[in-house]
C-alpha cells in the first residue's frame, strides 16, 4: 500500500515534469512555425537600409576645401551688426568711455540728475574726441526740446539714443548707424546683438537706489494665488489652483470660474502673473491663463522657489532705479567690446550681479568671493596682511611678529603713509614682508595693489593690537564666509530721530552693522570694488575725512553681500584699555567719531541704506565653557 | 490524493530507502525529464541561432527599391523663405497639444525618390548622413509615426548639400508632401547652403514657412529664435580617434590648418607667422604628396608634412576663418582636438548659439581686427584659455561629434521654445560633467533675512512621555518669537491626552498624528508650518531657556521628504536614530555649507530619562550613530558635512559687562 503511493507520487512528479516540458517546447515550436507579423500599431521607424554601407557622403573629400571666391559682403541695407556698424578702434585701453552730449536749453529735473550720474560713473569722458561711444539722451519731451541732431552724429557711427520713455519725439534725422536702447522695441527695428532693449519704466522710477525686491521669505506663503492675470483696465485676476484647467488645445470652453479682481493700486498676492504684450480680449486671456495655470501645477516647489529668487536678484541688480538700467546698458556694451574678457554668463545671472562684479577684476568667477560654491572651489588657504602705518609713523614690530607667527599668513605688506623717513631694518620674519612708500591719502588704504596674491587680506593699523591665534581663528572663519568682512572691532548705525538723519555710534551694544578696517578680513575683490566701482566723489569723501573710510568700505561690502558683517572675539584688556573712539586702537587721535554727516552722505550718494545690524559674535567652539582648557584649541583668547 | 500531496512534499527523503532497481529506474526517468527541461530552456533563451525574431519588426529593404514618384514640371512651388518669421507667427503650437510629458513628437515621412517629367532625378536619393540623421530621430523619444499626432514633420528629401540638388524641383517635391501646408512646422535640415558664385548663407530652395536647422547662417538671413543654428558635420568625427589631450600650453599658439583660404587672408596669417616666428603655423594644402595618400588628411607647411586633424592637437589657438560659406566642418575638427577656436567670420551665427555660450569655449574676432589677433590672444590669461580648452572638447562631445548629436540637440531647442518652461537650463547646455558634478547651488542663493516679526515654529516629536512633553511645551512657549507650536503625536497606539489637559500658552498649540512610528516624521512639511525659521526638539530636552534656540528651515524639512535619497529615509525608520544626522547630510549636501551651533548650555538635561526609555543616552546608540555617518556618506557619494571651528554667540556673550544691559541674558545660567 505504501509503496504503491509512493510510486504515485512519483508518477504524478514526473506526468507534472512532462507537462512543463510539453507546454515550454510546444510553445517555442508554434513560435517558429509561425512567424509573427508586425503588429499595425506597432512603431516601425525609419527603416534599417539594405545598401546603407553602400550610400555617399553628403560632402565629397574634394568638395570641402572650396576655392574661396571673394568672401561674400554682407548687404548693409539699412540694417547693421555690431562688426559693421560699431568702430571699436576706439575702446582702446580702460574699457567703455562715454561722452553724454549736454542738454541744450531748459531740461527738467529727471534729466538734469540722469546727466549728473552718468557724469560720476566710471564710465564717464568728458572729451568726444577720447570717447567710444557718445550717448544722446532722448528722455523727455514734455519740455518740449527734443534733440536735434548732434554734431559729431557722422551717420550715427558709435552713438547710443538712449530712450527711457516711448519715444515722444518725432524722429528729426536718421538713426543710421547707431545703436538704440529703447523699452519694448519690435521685432522687426530690433537688431540682435546691436541695439538694446530696456525695461519699460514708470514715470516715477527712483533714480538711485531703488526699493528692495518684496519676497520676504522663502517658503510660499500659505493663501497664496497661483497666478495673477494682468487685466486690461489694469486690474489683477487671481486664479487658484483649483481653477478649472483646459486641455492644450487652444479651444477651451470651460467657464472661467470664479476669479478675483483686484483694483490695480495692489499688486497681486500670487506666485506667477501673467503678463500679455499684446491685448486680445480680456476673457480668452484668462482661458489662456487657465491652460498657462495647468502648466505651472507641474512645476516642482524647488523650481518655483529658484524662480522667486531670481527675479529678485535681477530686479534688484539690474531694475530697481533708472542709474541702474543706465549702467547695465553700458556693462551690456562694454561687455561686447571687451569680447573675451566680457563677464561670463555666471556673473550675470548670479548675486550680485554684473555691475557688482567687475570684469576688469577677472573673468573666472573662482576669483571672486561670491561663486566658490557654484565653482566647487573653496578661498585659499593663506591670507596677506596689509599694515598701514599712517603718523606718527612707529613700525609696528610686535604686531608684525604676532601676524607672521599665524601658520597661514603667506605674506606682510607695510603702506608707509607719513612724513617720517622709512627706517632701515625690519624684523626678521618667517614670510615675505614688502614695504610699499609714499601713500598719503586714505584712500590708498584699499588700493589693489599688484603685489596682493592671496584672496584674503587682513587689513590693519600699526596701532592695532593682535595675538596670532586671534588672527587664526579669524582667518578660519572667514573661509567660511569669504564674501564677508570678519572683524574684531565694530560699531553700528542708527536712525536719530531727533536729527533727521543716520547716526552712528561705537558704544559696544548687543547689535552691529559695522566692522572697523583697522583689524579686518576681507576678499582682495573689495579693494578692485573699492578703488574701481565708487563714485569719484565717495572717494574724495574718504580723503577728506579718513574716519569715514570705514563706514565707506562697510557700506560697500553690504550693499554687494546684502548681509552683516561677522564679528569674533578680541582679547577684552585691550578692548577697554583702548581709549580712543570709535575704533579702539585706530589711528585717529581725535575723538569724535567719524562726522555724523559723514554717513549721512554716503548714504545719498548709494540711494539707501544697505547696512544690516547683526547680533552674532562668532566664538571657538568652547569658548568660554567649563571644560578643561587641555581641550580647547584657542586658549589665549579667553586670557583676562 | 490529500495523503499524496503529504508525501509527495516528503518525497526526496523516502527515496534512498528505495529498492536499487527501482532506484536507477527513476534515477534515470528524471535524468530524461532533466535533459529536457534544460533543453527547452536553451531553446527559450537562445533565440538567435534559431530565428531573428527581432528583425521582423524592421523592414529589410533596399534603397533602389524605394518608390519613384513623378513630379510634373508645373507643380506648384513653395514661396521664398519668410524673413519675418517667428514661433509665433508662423508655427502652430497647437499641433504639439497632444504631446505628453513636454516633449513633442516628430514624424518623418517615407522615403522617396523623385524624378522630373523626362525621369530624370532630382537629387541623390539620399546621402549618408542625412540617413543616420533621420535613424537618430526615428529612435529617439521624440519619434511618432503617428503622423496625426505629430507637432514637428521632417521630410526625407536630403537639403543637407545644396550643391547636389536642383533647387526649383526640390522645391516642388516639398510642396506635395502630404502635411506641407506651407511648410508649417516642417523642419529642414541643410549644412552646406549656397552656391557658387555668391554662396548665400541659407539654403536656396523655396521652403515658405519652414523652418531650416541650417549650417552656415549669417545675421542677415538667420531668423532669430526660429531658425536653428547647427555646425557643419565633419566626417574626420567619425574617421580618426583623438584622445583628449589635457589643458596646458602646446607647441604652437595658433595654428591655420585651412586650404583654399581666400588669399588676402592668407596674407594676413602669413604676416602674422614672420612677425611672431615659431610660434604661429600657418598651413596650406600638399602639393607634391605621392601617389595614395589621402590629402585630405595631410597638410603642409613648406616641406614639412603634417598629419591632420592629429597636428590641430598641438596648437593653442586654431583659427577658423570664413570661406566661400561661413560655416566650416573644420570648427568641428577642431574643438576635436581641444583647440580653442578662433573665429574670423564676420556676422556668422555660431552653431546652437541659442542655447551655447561660445565665449566660455571660443574667441570671436572681427576680420578687420584680423593683424591684432595675435596680441588680442595674448592678453587671455591662462587660466581662461585652459577653461576654454575644456570646454571646446566638451562641446565637441555633447554636440558635434555624431549626426545624432546634432539632430537631438536641434529637436532639444525647438522642444525648449514650444514647452519654455520646461526647457534645459543654461548650465545643463552649458556645463561640462565634470562641473555639474562639482558644484553646489545653494537653493536658498537669495540673501534674505527672514523678517524677525515673523517667529519661529516649534515641533516637538513624541511619542508618550506626557509629562516631560508638557514640561517642555510651557518652557518654549516663554520664548517671546515663538508663533506656533506643534507636537507630532508618533504614537498610534495612543491618543494624545484631551484638549483639557494640555498647559494653556500664548501660541497656537496643533497636535498632528501620524500614521506610523517614524522619526521622519519630524521633518515632514506639514501644512501648519507658516514660518521660515522651524525649531525641532525632542520632548525629553527639558531644560530649555528661552533664549536658546537652534533652527532649521522649514525648506529642508520639504527636502527631507521629497529630495531624500530613498534608503536613508528607509534606514532611519527602520533603526529608530540618526534622523538628526541625516538632516545634517542633506542641508550641508544642497547648501554646501556647515550647520551652526549656537552658544551652548552645559547639559540637555533630561530626569526622567533612563537607559531603556533615552533613546540617546544608549550605549550602542553612539556606535550606531558612527554607522550612520558612513552609511550616509556611501549613498550622498561624497562627505558632505563641512568642520568648522565657531559657534554663535550674542555679541556680548560673557563679556566684561553689565548682565542687564544684555540682549540674551539667561543663556546658560540654568
Amino acid at each position: 500500500m505504501q509503496s504503491w503511493r509512493r510510486r504515485k507520487s512519483l508518477w504524478l512528479a514526473l506526468s507534472a515534469s512532462w507537462l512543463l516540458l510539453v507546454l515550454l517546447g510546444g510553445f517555442s515550436l508554434l513560435r517558429l512555425a509561425l512567424p509573427p507579423r508586425p503588429r499595425p500599431g506597432a512603431s516601425q521607424g525609419w527603416p534599417r537600409w539594405l545598401d546603407a554601407e553602400l550610400l555617399q557622403s553628403f560632402s565629397q573629400p574634394g568638395e570641402l576645401p572650396e576655392d574661396a571666391v571673394s568672401p561674400p559682403q554682407a548687404p548693409h541695407g539699412g540694417s547693421c551688426n555690431w562688426e559693421s556698424c560699431f568702430d571699436t578702434s576706439k575702446c582702446r585701453g580702460d574699457g567703455l568711455k562715454v561722452f553724454v552730449y549736454p542738454a541744450v536749453g531748459t531740461i527738467s529735473e529727471t534729466h538734469r540728475r540722469i546727466l549728473a550720474s552718468i557724469e560720476g560713473s566710471r564710465f564717464y569722458t568728458f572729451s568726444p574726441a577720447g570717447a567710444c561711444l557718445l550717448l544722446l539722451l532722448s528722455l523727455d519731451a514734455q519740455t518740449g526740446e527734443c534733440s536735434s541732431m548732434p554734431l559729431q552724429w557722422n551717420r550715427g557711427r558709435n552713438h547710443l539714443v538712449l530712450r527711457l520713455h516711448p519715444a515722444p519725439c518725432p524722429r528729426t534725422f536718421q538713426l543710421g548707424q547707431a545703436m538704440v536702447a529703447e523699452a519694448s522695441p519690435t521685432v522687426d527695428s530690433f537688431r540682435p546683438g546691436f541695439d538694446v532693449a530696456l525695461p519699460f519704466l514708470p514715470e516715477a522710477h527712483p533714480l538711485r537706489g531703488g526699493a528692495p525686491g518684496q519676497l520676504r521669505q522663502h517658503s510660499p506663503q500659505p493663501g497664496v494665488a497661483l497666478l495673477a492675470l494682468e487685466e486690461e483696465r489694469g486690474g489683477w485676476r487671481t486664479a487658484d489652483t483649483g481653477s478649472s484647467a483646459c486641455p492644450w488645445d487652444g479651444r477651451c470652453e470651460q467657464d472661467p470660474g470664479p476669479g478675483q479682481t483686484q483694483r490695480q493700486e495692489t499688486l497681486p498676492n500670487a506666485t506667477f502673473c501673467l503678463i500679455s504684450g499684446h491685448r486680445p480680449e480680456a476673457a480668452s486671456r484668462f482661458l489662456q491663463a487657465l491652460q498657462v495655470l495647468a502648466a505651472l501645477q507641474e512645476m516642482s516647489p524647488a523650481r518655483v522657489l529658484a524662480l522667486r529668487q531670481q527675479t529678485q536678484f535681477l530686479w534688484d541688480a539690474y531694475f530697481s532705479s533708472v542709474e541702474k538700467v543706465i549702467h547695465t546698458t553700458l556693462e551690456v556694451i562694454q561687455d561686447r567690446i571687451f569680447g573675451t574678457s566680457a563677464h561670463p554668463s555666471l556673473l550675470w545671472n548670479s548675486p550680485p550681479g554684473a555691475l557688482l562684479a567687475l570684469s576688469t577684476f577677472s573673468t573666472s568667477p573662482q576669483d571672486f568671493p561670491f561663486y566658490y560654491l557654484q565653482q566647487g572651489s573653496r578661498p585659499e588657504g593663506r591670507f596677506s596682511a596689509l599694515i598701514w602705518v599712517g603718523p606718527p609713523g612707529q613700525p609696528p614690530l610686535k604686531l608684525i611678529q604676532a601676524v607672521a607667527g599665524s601658520q597661514h599668513c603667506a605674506q606682510i605688506l607695510v603702506l608707509w603713509s607719513n612724513e617720517r623717513p622709512l627706517p632701515s631694518r625690519w624684523p626678521e620674519t618667517a614670510v615675505p614682508l614688502t614695504v610699499i612708500d609714499g601713500h598719503r591719502k586714505v584712500s590708498d588704504r584699499f588700493y589693489p595693489y599688484s603685489t596682493i596674491r592671496t584672496d584674503a587680506i587682513l587689513s590693519l593699523d600699526a596701532r592695532s593690537s593682535l595675538s596670532t591665534s586671534e588672527v587664526d581663528f579669524a582667518f578660519l572663519v572667514w573661509q567660511s564666509f569669504p564674501e564677508r568682512m570678519v572683524g574684531f572691532l565694530t560699531s553700528s548705525h542708527f536712525w536719530d530721530e531727533a536729527h533727521g538723519g543716520w547716526g552712528y555710534t561705537a558704544e559696544r551694544t548687543n547689535e552691529f552693522s559695522m566692522v572697523l578696517t583697522t583689524a579686518a578680513f576681507y576678499h582682495r575683490y573689495y579693494h578692485t570694488l573699492f578703488t574701481h566701482s565708487l563714485p569719484k566723489a565717495l572717494r574724495t569723501l574718504a580723503d577728506e575725512a579718513p574716519t569715514c573710510v570705514d563706514v565707506l568700505m562697510n557700506f560697500i561690502v553690504a550693499a554687494v553681500t546684502k548681509l552683516p558683517p561677522i564679528k569674533v572675539p578680541y582679547g577684552k584688556q585691550r578692548q577697554e584699555a583702548a581709549p580712543l573712539a570709535p575704533g579702539g586702537p585706530g589711528p585717529r587721535p581725535k575723538p569724535p567719531a567719524p562726522a555724523p554727516d559723514c554717513i549721512n552722505q554716503i548714504a545719498a550718494a548709494f540711494g539707501h541704506m544697505p547696512l544690516l545690524s547683526s547680533r552674532l559674535r562668532l566664538d571657538p567652539v568652547l569658548f568660554k565653557d567649563p571644560v578643561s582648557v587641555q581641550r580647547k584649541k584657542y586658549r589665549s583668547l579667553e586670557k583676562p | 490524493m490529500c495523503a499524496s500531496v503529504k508525501y509527495n512534499i516528503r518525497g526526496p527523503a523516502l527515496i534512498p530507502r528505495m529498492k536499487t532497481k527501482h532506484r536507477i529506474y527513476y534515477i534515470t526517468l528524471f535524468s530524461i525529464v532533466l535533459l529536457g527541461l534544460i533543453a527547452t530552456g536553451m531553446f527559450q533563451f537562445w533565440p538567435h541561432s534559431i530565428e531573428s525574431s527581432n528583425d521582423w519588426n524592421v523592414e529589410k529593404r533596399s534603397i533602389r527599391d524605394v518608390p519613384v514618384v513623378r513630379l510634373p514640371a508645373d507643380s506648384p512651388i513653395p514661396e521664398r523663405g519668410d524673413l519675418s518669421c517667428r514661433m509665433h507667427t508662423c508655427f502652430d503650437v497647437y499641433r504639439c497639444g497632444f504631446n505628453p510629458k513636454n516633449k513633442i513628437k516628430v514624424y518623418i515621412y517615407a522615403l522617396k525618390k523623385y524624378v522630373d517629367d523626362f525621369g530624370v532625378s532630382v537629387s541623390n536619393t539620399i546621402s549618408r548622413e542625412y540617413n543616420e540623421l533621420l535613424m537618430a530621430i526615428s529612435d529617439s523619444d521624440y519619434y511618432t509615426d503617428d503622423i496625426n499626432r505629430a507637432c514637428l514633420f521632417v521630410p526625407s528629401i536630403d537639403v543637407l548639400n545644396q550643391n547636389t540638388l536642383r533647387i526649383k524641383e526640390t522645391a516642388q517635391a516639398m510642396a506635395q508632401l502630404s502635411r506641407w501646408d506651407r511648410g508649417t512646422n516642417h523642419l529642414l535640415f541643410n549644412m552646406l547652403p549656397g552656391g557658387p558664385p555668391d554662396y548665400n548663407t541659407a539654403l536656396d530652395v523655396p521652403r515658405d514657412r519652414a523652418l531650416l536647422a541650417g549650417g552656415g547662417f549669417s545675421t542677415w538671413t538667420y531668423r532669430q529664435g526660429y531658425d536653428v543654428s547647427i555646425p557643419v558635420y565633419s566626417p574626420l568625427s567619425a574617421e580618426v580617434d583623438l584622445p583628449e589631450k589635457g589643458p596646458g600650453p602646446r607647441q604652437y599658439f595658433l595654428l591655420s590648418s585651412q586650404v583654399g583660404l581666400h588669399p588676402e587672408y592668407r596674407e594676413d596669417l602669413e604676416a602674422l607667422q614672420v612677425k611672431h616666428g615659431e610660434s604661429v603655423l600657418v598651413l596650406d594644402k600638399c602639393t607634391n604628396l605621392s601617389e595614395g595618400v589621402l590629402s585630405v588628411r595631410k597638410r603642409c607647411h613648406k616641406h614639412q608634412v603634417f598629419d591632420y586633424p592629429q597636428v590641430l592637437q598641438e596648437a593653442t589657438f586654431c583659427v577658423v576663418l570664413r570661406g566661400a560659406r561661413l560655416g566650416q566642418a573644420v570648427l568641428s575638427d577642431v574643438l576635436q582636438a581641444g583647440c580653442v577656436p578662433v573665429v574670423i567670420a564676420d556676422s556668422y551665427i555660431l552653431p546652437f548659439s541659442e542655447v551655447l555660450d561660445w565665449k566660455r569655449a571660443s574667441v570671436v574676432v572681427p576680420e578687420e581686427k584680423m593683424s591684432d589677433v595675435y596680441s588680442i590672444l595674448q592678453s587671455i590669461p591662462q587660466r581662461q584659455i585652459e577653461e576654454m580648452q575644456r570646454q571646446a572638447r566638451w562641446f565637441w562631445e555633447a554636440y558635434f561629434q555624431s549626426i545624432k548629436a546634432i539632430a537631438l540637440a536641434t529637436l532639444q531647442i525647438i522642444n525648449d521654445r514650444i514647452y519654455p518652461y520646461a526647457a534645459i537650463s543654461y548650465e545643463e547646455w552649458n556645463d561640462p560633467p565634470a562641473v555639474k558634478w562639482g558644484s553646489v547651488s545653494n537653493p536658498l542663493f537669495l540673501p534674505l533675512i527672514p523678517p524677525q516679526s515673523q517667529g519661529f515654529t516649534a515641533i516637538v516629536l513624541t511619542y508618550d512621555r506626557v509629562e516631560s512633553l508638557f514640561r517642555v511645551i510651557t518652557e518654549v512657549s516663554k520664548v517671546p518669537s515663538l508663533s506656533k507650536l506643534l507636537v507630532v503625536w508618533n504614537n498610534q497606539n495612543k491618543n494624545p491626552p484631551e484638549d483639557s489637559l494640555w498647559p494653556k500658552i500664548r501660541v497656537p498649540l496643533k497636535v498632528v498624528r501620524t500614521a506610523e512610528n517614524k522619526l521622519s516624521n519630524r521633518f515632514f512639511p506639514y501644512d501648519e508650518i507658516e514660518t521660515e525659521a522651524v525649531l525641532a526638539i525632542d520632548d525629553d530636552i527639558i531644560m530649555l531657556t528661552s533664549d536658546e534656540l537652534q533652527f532649521g528651515y522649514e525648506y529642508f524639512n520639504y527636502l527631507y521628504t521629497y529630495k531624500m535619497p530613498g534608503d536613508i529615509k528607509n534606514w532611519v525608520d527602520a533603526h529608530m536614530n540618526c534622523e538628526d544626522i541625516a538632516m545634517n547630510f542633506l542641508v550641508a549636501n544642497v547648501t554646501g555649507k556647515a550647520v551652526i551651533k549656537v552658544t551652548p548650555r552645559k547639559k540637555f538635561k533630561c530626569p526622567e530619562c533612563t537607559a531603556i526609555d533615552g533613546l540617546s543616552l544608549d550605549q550602542t546608540h553612539m556606535v550606531e550613530r558612527s554607522e550612520c555617518i558612513n552609511k550616509f556618506a556611501s549613498v550622498f557619494g561624497t562627505m558632505p558635512l563641512k568642520v568648522v571651528e565657531h559657534r554663535a554667540d550674542p555679541v556680548l556673550y560673557k563679556d566684561d559687562f553689565p548682565e542687564k544691559l544684555k540682549s540674551f541674558p539667561n543663556i546658560g545660567s540654568l
